[in-house]
Parts: C-alpha cells; structure tokens; sequence
C-alpha cells in the first residue's frame, strides 16, 4: 500500500468514525477541533487503524501531537514502512 | 428542606462530594428521609433508545460499557446478599431502619443492573460474576467479615463490616465506576443509562455518608484500630479490583494514543485514591493518612505486576511508564 492509498484509507476510516457524524474528512481538517474527537474517541481510532493497517509498537516511535488527519496518515505511513 | 441531592439532574457524583464539617453530617434518620423522597423506578426507565444505540456501538466502546457494568452488576448482588448481618446487629434503632431502606436499595440497584445488560445490552447475567475482579478480588472477603458480625457478635466485627462494605465497596469501587461509566453513558450517548447510573449514584451518595457516619461514630467510641486496620487491608483489595489483573486492557501501538489510554485508566485510579484518602480524614482518623496512601501505592503496583504476570504484557499504565503518585493533601 503505497502513501496516497494509506491517506486514502485513514482519511475514510476518521470520516467513518468521526462523532459528529460519518462525514468526509479532509486530510487538513483538525481530528478535535474539527471533527470532534475526544480522548476516547482517539484511542478507539487508534485501536481500529492498528487493527486495518497491521500496525505494531516501533520503538523510536515518540508520542507527538496528532493535530490533522495528514499527520494520522503520515504516522501510519511510518510505521508500516518501520514494519516493512 | 430541599436538598442539592433531592434534585433530578443535580447529583453530584459521590467522588465529587465537598467534605461536610463533621457537626453537618446528616444522622441515620435524616438519610431515612432522604430515601422517602428520592424514590425511583427502574421500569419506569425507557430503554429504546439505548436498545437502538447498542446495536451499532463499536467494539471499543462495547468491551469497556461492559467491562464496567459488569463489575458494578456484580458488586450491587454481592452487597445485598451480604447487608442482613449489618441490618440485624445495628447499633441503634435509626441505623436499623436506614440500613433496612439500603437493603431496598440494593436489590433495586440489582434489578436495574440485570435488565439493563438483558434489555438494553443483549447481555445474559449467566456468568458474568465468574470474570469480574470484584468477584476474585472483594467479595470473598466482605462475605467473611459479615458473616463474622452473626458470628462474633461484637461491635468491632460490625464497625470492620461498615468499613468493608460502606466505605471500600461503595466509597471508593463503585463511586469510582460510577463516575468513569457516567460519564461515558454521557457522550455515547447512552440517555437510559445515564438515568439509571444517576439514580444509583444518588442512593449510593446515602450508603457512603451513612458508612462515614458509622466509622466515624465507631472511631469516636474506641474501635480506631479495628476500623484502620480494615481499611488498610480493604484498600489493598480494592487497589487490585481496580486495576483488574483479570481483565484485558486495549493497549494501542500508537504511543500517543497509548499515552492517552493510560492517563484515562491512571485517572480512574487517582479518583479512587482521592476518595479513600479523604474519607480516612472524615472519619476522624486523619494521621493514618500517610500509611493508607503508601498501602494503595504498594498494592497498585502489584496489581500491575499481576496484570502483566496474567496476561503476558504490560498494563497499559505501565506500558506508558507513566503511572504517577497522588498527594496526600488531604
């Protein structure tokens, strides 16, 4: 799955899952402030993309601010090249 | 006199309660009154909505509704098969007939947990308590000291029950969970059960001020040890059914939403060791403070060890490295 598919997949799976409603999500668009994700709302999409993308923990991995749905898409980018 | 407890959609939770100046605490017959006019109806609640809402809840969200109503089912049929010996040796005739209308409380609070998991959920009681931390972890030990206030016949064995089954079981488990699974009922939304959860904090609010007013007498009139040393060993208990080493925690490979899952299990953590430390306070026995604190401390840790020893991996807190220590301010 090359880059544009991921951003693809994971702008459907946050617009599938987004709490105010199923929605297209741009891949610009703030996962909180614009479509209204809360904490648990992040870890349950974290969960759910673990589990499309195969993803496991990769150690150089450092907790950094999920803001857009690019920078979701870039991290899953990462991580399934870090498992590649 | 209209109370703030009185008023549909004003209960506080129990963890969120202000500390009432000892000279205020209500007396076993002012929380009789109180139960006169907080009466609710459990088939009075309309569960479609919440019927309708399961059926396309996420699995997430599922496991944790169900983890959680699980134990707070669990609790509520332990504590009514265990209050009678309470009931029956009260100290006074006030405090009998409160602890009668607690009994009434209970079964109700069965009754909405069973048809809410059945109706609502699609969830079949049968061998749910198998699972549950509460029934490993708790239950064996509130159904030994109760048992012992038939048995002993003293007032030390009822304080120790009161502390057990008022003040751990319901001051500091279910307050927890009630406020955690509240507060999620909340934003799913969930409307039935919020209604229901509110209700039972409502009651529980009662329990928990009559365990303090209890202990609180018990400490006045010589049974300080007795009542320390059950708690400290309650809280050692209650440390691990929270924690639930039997229970299998999401653990998210994305470190920031790891980081994320963690401080929401570490703050239902710190709620709870909040609750316990001020309840110490108001029961008059505010230097053992520091020693309650350092028991909750230990056995949360080894709680982890044992999750991480049951199920091969971290807790999710530990994964995180970020389980932090409360203050004993209080």
């Amino acid at each position: 799955m090359n880059n544009e598919e991921i951003l693809t997949n994971v702008r459907r799976i946050i617009g599938e899952m987004c709490p105010l409603g199923a929605r297209e999500a741009g891949p610009d668009e703030r996962i909180m402030e614009d479509l209204g994700y809360d904490s648990m709302a992040v870890v349950e999409l974290a969960l759910v993309l673990e589990a499309e993308f195969e993803l496991e923990p990769i150690e150089e991995e450092q907790a950094i601010d999920l803001v857009t749905v690019r920078d979701v898409a870039e991290l899953v980018e990462h991580m399934v090249s870090a498992r590649a | 006199m209209t109370i703030a407890g009185d008023l549909p959609g004003v209960v506080s939770d129990i963890t969120e309660t202000q500390d009432v100046r000892p000279d205020l605490m209500p007396t076993s017959q002012d929380l009789y009154y109180r139960w006169e006019r907080q009466q609710w109806s459990v088939a009075a609640l309309d569960l479609a909505d919440d019927t309708a809402a399961w059926t396309r809840l996420r699995p997430f969200y599922r496991t944790e509704l169900l983890n959680a109503l699980t134990e707070l089912e669990v609790g509520e049929v332990t504590v009514v098969e265990t209050l009678s010996s309470l009931v029956d040796r009260a100290p006074t005739d006030d405090d009998r007939i409160y602890l009668s209308t607690q009994l009434a409380d209970e079964g109700r609070h069965v009754r909405f947990f069973q048809t809410y998991l059945r109706q609502a959920a699609g969830i079949s009681g049968e061998g749910l308590a198998d699972s549950a931390d509460y029934t490993n972890h708790f239950a064996p030990e509130l159904r030994r000291v109760t048992r012992a206030v038939w048995a002993e016949d003293d007032r030390a064995s009822w304080y120790r029950a009161v502390v057990y089954y008022h003040l751990i079981t319901e001051g500091v488990l279910a307050a927890t969970a009630l406020r955690t699974t509240r507060q999620l009922a909340r934003r799913l939304p969930l409307p039935a059960l919020v209604e229901g959860l509110t209700n039972v904090t409502r009651d529980e609010s009662r329990h928990v001020a009559f365990g303090m007013l209890a202990a609180r007498d018990g400490v006045g009139a010589g049974y300080g040890g007795p009542v320390l040393e059950s708690y400290l060993h309650g809280l050692d208990l209650a440390a691990r059914v929270l924690v639930g080493p039997l229970r299998k925690q999401a653990v998210p490979a994305v470190r920031t939403a790891l980081g994320i899952r963690a401080a929401q299990l570490r703050g239902g953590f710190d709620i709870a060791r909040d609750r316990a430390m001020r309840q110490l306070s108001h029961i008059g026995l505010p230097e053992a403070v520091p020693e309650a604190g350092a028991v909750w401390d230990r056995a949360l840790e080894r709680a982890l060890d044992a999750y991480a020893e049951h199920w091969n991996t971290p807790h999710p807190v530990r994964a995180a490295g970020a389980l932090s220590k409360g203050e004993d301010t209080r």
